[in-house]
């Protein structure tokens, strides 16, 4: 991608992101023991706990390990005094660039899951789209948000 | 004006109908239900609960008239109404972008129209849109003249210009010809509409009625030969066709676009009268779509996208600002209606490599199915490679027409999948704009560009796949506020 936007989200976001795969995972496991059961039980054909398996290992890599950590390598952001900038995907790799004078409203949210690791989002407005940053350290993304509000509001608006 | 004013009492009529609309379903329900039973008194409730329903719905209506009033007070549009709940409802005057106008058939005997309120494109949930179902058109007039009014004053509080601007006539700069009409009636793709709303027709009636019974009949028919089934798919397509071709007619016939002061005013229909006003500023950018029947003889329609209105005008035909035009004409007439838009575009166009990725992009699904449905269904499913075919072919198209350029503050990104469409963008009306690569795009130097327009209560995008990456790089670096210092070498 040539160059790249300078700042990485919080570290904290990777954890954040392995234990809500952990969580899918969970979730899975619960239902490949339903499954299970159903087998015994019931004799339900065997071959759909190698299914179960297959996908249960999948999640495993994928979801708890791979995902969450290219995810966060890949995430990227950037804001200046005229345009924002992000940068993010695994596969497909999306560079964003969103002038300050497009800007329309700046939010920041937590979820209780956020608020435990003391992460927040940022949602940044234009008139036609929404942007989000995921997992911002919360004072990081406190300041991020008023810095661009008030970058946004020098800037003239004329949608 | 500052007196509370009542809607036409046709509005009364008008509020019936379209509860009556609404309520079309659970009604011819009802009555279905009770159809052919014998005359125990429980068979009297359906009609019952069906003639209350529509009563209260005559009621409704005439309540709802009776309680709806509006009143232009200290700047504000003021609108009172609610069946049940009392809500009012105030709209700034400067907040109104336009009133457009509708005449329906019920509002033309009485000289009335239909005025909708369209405001600054606010968001979804704010709602601030507001509907008079029926009041005279001379009142409409003066209701327009008077927010005009009202806004000329605060523009030119401090300027002393209020002679000049009272009224610069209204200036027609394109109208329809009836012959372009029933050319784009013939190639719409309308038809597929219609066609589709005779199947849900249809499949409505055979939940209806009586199954069994028909079902021996239908076997019947089938014996009778695939040969009448077929005449009579025909036919039922053909007669959509026609209606298609009508309503279309009735709807663009006396077709045309004029300029008043700042305003672009779209006046049609035949049967039901519409008028729309879109002001000039608000335009984010334009649209050129050709269809794969009307690009051969050079035809194309050109819409407008705008900020305005929002949800109501979410049928994007409303836009349309050259609904059916010779392709070579474009320039000569939208050079009177936006003259900072150029349209001698020479595009430059995707490299070679990024043609295979076009025609797989486009037919990839269709070569997959193509070997199962074959096996399946042996000699008919070979067919399928017919429409593998096609997709290929419309891959190959996608990757000849796609195409950028970039002139001044003018970006052009032409793009295909069924519709070949042109966006045509200022620098300032862009909201975003985005890059996209794969892993894979990246190591051949690929990759593709993506840019976002406000549209009504939403946005629009526009994209280019599959451009050297350097091109990509480029129209970021373009559409970059400051441009770095650094420029790339090309």
């Amino acid at each position: 991608m040539g160059y790249e936007p300078a700042r990485q989200i919080s570290r904290r976001a990777l954890t954040l992101w392995r234990i809500s795969g952990v969580i899918q995972f969970g979730v899975s496991l619960l239902a490949s023991i339903g499954l299970l059961v159903a087998v015994l039980l019931w004799e339900w054909p065997a071959w759909l706990l190698w299914i179960a398996g297959a996908v249960l290992v999948l999640e495993l890599v994928f979801s708890v390990w791979l995902l969450p950590s290219l995810k966060w390598k890949r995430w990227r952001y950037e804001v200046s005094e005229h345009d924002i900038e992000l940068q993010h995907g695994i596969f497909w790799i999306t560079k964003t660039l969103v002038p300050m004078v497009r800007v329309q409203h700046v939010d920041t949210e937590q979820g209780p899951l956020l608020r435990k690791f003391r992460l927040s989002t940022i949602s940044i407005s234009t008139a036609a789209t929404v942007h989000k940053i995921p997992a911002l350290d919360e004072v990081e993304a406190e300041e991020v948000r008023q810095s661009i509000s008030s970058l946004a509001r020098v800037a003239e608006d004329d949608v | 004006m500052f007196e509370p004013k009542r809607l036409h009492p046709i509005s009364a009529v008008i509020n019936f109908v379209k509860g009556l609309k609404d309520a079309a379903f659970p009604l011819i329900a009802l009555v279905v239900l009770n159809g052919g039973l014998s005359g125990d008194a429980i068979d009297w409730i359906p009609l019952l609960v069906s003639s209350g329903l529509l009563l209260f719905i005559l009621v409704g209506g005439i309540v709802k008239w009776l309680r709806f009033t509006y009143r232009i007070e200290e700047g504000e549009l003021r609108i009172e109404y609610g069946l049940f709940v009392r809500k009012k409802r105030y709209i700034p005057i400067e907040r109104i972008q336009s009133l457009d106008f509708s005449e329906g058939i019920f509002h033309r005997p009485f000289q009335l129209v239909k005025v909708s309120v369209e405001t600054a494109g606010s968001s979804a949930t704010e709602k601030a849109e507001a509907e008079l179902t029926a009041i005279y058109k001379v009142e409409a007039q003066e209701l327009e003249e008077l927010i005009h009014q009202y806004k000329q004053a605060d523009y030119s509080a401090d300027e002393e210009e209020e002679e000049k601007e009272i009224e610069s006539p209204r200036e027609s700069v394109y109208e329809m010809r009836t012959k372009e009409i029933v050319l784009m009636a013939i190639t719409s793709g309308g038809a597929g509409v219609v066609l589709s709303g005779v199947g849900v027709f249809f499949s409505q009636i055979m939940d209806a009625l009586p199954l069994g019974a028909i079902y021996n009949e239908v076997v019947d028919w089938i014996q009778i030969g695939v040969l009448v089934v077929a005449f009579t798919a025909l036919l039922i397509l053909f007669t959509a066709y026609v209606i298609s071709i009508l309503l279309t007619l009735t709807r663009y016939a006396n077709f045309r676009v004029s300029i008043h002061d700042e305003d672009l005013i779209i006046t049609r229909g035949w049967l039901e009268k519409k008028q729309m006003t879109i002001p000039l500023k608000r335009i984010q950018g334009l649209r050129i779509d050709e269809n794969l029947i009307r690009q051969p003889f050079g035809y194309a329609s050109v819409t407008i996208i705008s900020a305005g209105g929002g949800i109501s005008q979410g049928a994007e035909n409303q836009l349309r600002l050259l609904p059916f035009v010779k392709k070579e004409n474009i320039p000569i007439i939208m050079e009177k209606i936006l003259e900072d838009y150029s349209f001698d575009i020479e595009f430059e166009t995707p490299p070679k490599r990024a043609r295979l990725r076009y025609i797989i992009r486009q037919s990839w699904l269709f070569w997959l199915a193509v070997i199962p449905v074959s096996i399946f269904f042996f000699p008919l499913g070979l067919l399928s490679i017919v429409a593998a075919l096609g997709a290929t072919a419309l891959g190959w198209l996608a990757y000849h027409d796609a195409g950028w350029n970039i002139r001044e503050k003018q970006l052009t990104l032409r793009s295909r999948t069924l519709l070949r469409q042109t966006f045509i963008m200022k620098k300032y009306r862009i909201q975003s704009a985005s890059k996209q690569q794969s892993i894979l795009q990246k190591r051949i130097d690929l990759s593709s560009v993506r840019v976002a327009l406000k549209s009504g209560a939403g946005g629009q995008f526009a994209e280019c796949s599959f451009l050297k990456e350097e091109v990509v790089d480029h129209v970021l670096l373009w559409y970059r506020p400051e441009p770095l210092p650094t420029q790339p070498n090309e």
